[in-house]
């Protein structure tokens, strides 16, 4: 079932935590049915080629409908995803900032980022302000919503995910900006959490049940529920996970194989 | 001949993997570790060169300089920090935040040297720091799941194994995060990012062998598991003397393939 919050949440932290007597018991068995379906569609699609080049899905990938422009995807706008996401990580360490622009910029920049960097490098000054402003604006709706993180709380940032289908022809990678809960549990505790800058509309959707499908291959244990949160309208969504939803991300995942095979 | 065996990262196949039995875990003579040495001092070059599982997945190929970054922090710190909350309960960000505590202390007395991660903590700004403690988190949970998915309580492995090849102008490098040593012997579980490579039963292979000359008797671990949690992937080889026997080649060969790069390189 799938819920939109359309009064202002508590925090999102509270939504991400749920009510801990209602959880349902932990679903291990989704997950080899899923991956053989996925299985069996792509090779409907490819057939038994093996690529020596994988095909690379990224959630990004299915962020957008094919030919359609979409300005996330703009440098301004990429600059600004990775930086709130510094914001974010910072923040899921009980670390606070007072100057959200500079002090992502440092943590960002202490990664070595590749070809990110150099676009930055290049921003006139004008534009470096007007990111810096962008930055500073989205990361305080971040701060105002997201609440407190509990030291306590199993928390972890940019969880990565990669699975490799079809004897490694196609690769799905996933990075999952905030994951709350462990898995390996008796009940279904772990709350996915995907931070977009821009409104919330049917990508953030099909990303945030993306993230749901791989989590679930990757640790074998369906997620409790799946959120994405825009910074640039405090909105959050928070979606329940079920084997509904996941074989709908199944179709999805297919649609967009389909699509960028036909593009090889 | 060499075996490996591929699970999917749940906690019943690995709970199985710990404890199955094997059929033969070797234990390297003195004569076998002379005749490893005879072969590394054949391609001894000037400089002085460190081989482990990572380069023996390159097939040998130059790496990068070290940096300290967040991201190169996270073992450390991490693996540490759940060592403390191990041993002394707590919540893990609080210890991460006490190892980081103790590196700078270390740096405000003098003594930590140019280049160490103390100095690069002290000297970072408080974000990076940040960074450093998120990443670390990650890795201590991660760690944490794994040790909590092996059926038995492993001990969290305090550094990695070293082994110097006398007068060959190499060390050995075997890296290991948990560690279950019971009557049946060791099982060791090293943890990667990222997912395994064609070469990842390669690199598991020489880890084995290297872990095997770093112990004092030479004997092997029952079992060498790979455990890969962001593809949810594990591998695992047995010690036998085939699987250990392939590892030693497969460094030599890293080694010759190291040395015939570095001309090209100077050139």
């Amino acid at each position: 079932m799938t819920t939109a919050t359309l009064t202002k949440p508590r925090a999102v932290m509270e939504v991400l935590r749920g009510d801990p007597s209602s959880r349902r018991p932990a679903d291990t068995n989704s997950a080899a049915g899923l991956r053989a379906e996925l299985e069996d569609g792509i090779f409907s699609i490819i057939g038994s080629v093996q690529l020596t080049t994988p095909l690379l899905i990224r959630s990004s990938d299915l962020r957008a409908a094919p030919a359609t422009t979409d300005l996330g995807s703009s440098p301004l706008g990429k600059l600004r995803g990775v930086l709130l996401m510094q914001v974010l990580r910072l923040q899921s360490v009980g670390v606070t900032t007072q100057q959200p622009f500079n002090d992502a910029l440092d943590a960002w920049r202490s990664e070595q980022p590749g070809e990110l960097a150099i676009q930055f490098d290049q921003l006139s000054a004008d534009e470096r302000a007007r990111l810096a402003t962008d930055v500073t604006a989205h990361a305080l709706t971040l701060l105002r919503t997201l609440g407190d993180v509990p030291r306590h709380w199993p928390v972890r940032t940019m969880v990565r995910a990669s699975q490799r289908l079809a004897g490694g022809s196609v690769l799905v990678s996933d990075v999952v900006d905030l994951v709350v809960g462990s898995p390996k549990g008796a009940v279904a505790s772990v709350a996915l959490l995907d931070v977009t800058s821009a409104p919330l509309g049917a990508n953030a959707e099909r990303v945030a049940r993306f993230h749901a499908l791989l989590q679930t291959l990757r640790t074998g244990e369906v997620p409790r529920c799946t959120c994405a949160l825009s910074t640039a309208t405090g909105e959050l969504w928070s979606i329940d996970v079920n084997h509904e939803l996941l074989a709908r991300s199944t179709h999805e995942l297919l649609d967009t194989i389909r699509y960028h095979w036909s593009q090889r | 001949m060499t075996t490996m065996t591929h699970r999917r990262y749940r906690a019943y196949e690995l709970v199985e993997l710990v404890r199955a039995p094997v059929e033969e875990v070797s234990t390297l003579s003195s004569e076998q570790r002379r005749q490893l040495t005879l072969r590394f001092r054949a391609v001894a070059g000037l400089e002085h060169r460190r081989l482990d599982a990572w380069s023996v997945e390159r097939a040998g190929s130059s790496q990068s300089a070290f940096h300290w970054t967040p991201a190169t922090t996270r073992r450390i710190l991490g693996s540490a920090a759940l060592r403390r909350v191990v041993s002394g309960g707590g919540a893990l960000l609080d210890a991460v935040n006490d190892e980081i505590a103790q590196y700078l202390a270390r740096a405000a007395t003098g003594h930590a040297r140019d280049g160490s991660l103390a100095r690069w903590l002290a000297d970072a700004p408080v974000a990076v720091r940040a960074l450093a403690t998120a990443e670390s988190l990650n890795w201590a949970r991660t760690l944490d799941e794994v040790a909590r998915s092996l059926g038995q309580p492993p001990t969290i492995a305090a550094a990695d194994v070293y082994y110097d090849v006398a007068s060959a102008r190499t060390t050995l490098r075997a890296r290991r995060d948990l560690v279950i040593d019971d009557a049946a012997g060791r099982v060791i579980v090293r943890v990667r990012n990222g997912s395994p490579g064609r070469h990842a039963g390669p690199g598991l292979r020489s880890d084995l062998t290297i872990d095997a000359l770093g112990d004092v008797e030479g004997k092997a671990a029952r079992r060498f598991i790979g455990v890969w949690p962001d593809a949810g992937v594990v591998l695992a080889v047995e010690g036998t003397f085939d699987n250990l026997r392939a590892g030693a080649h497969d460094l030599v060969r890293t080694a010759v393939a190291q040395q015939r790069q570095r001309p090209l390189k100077a050139a």
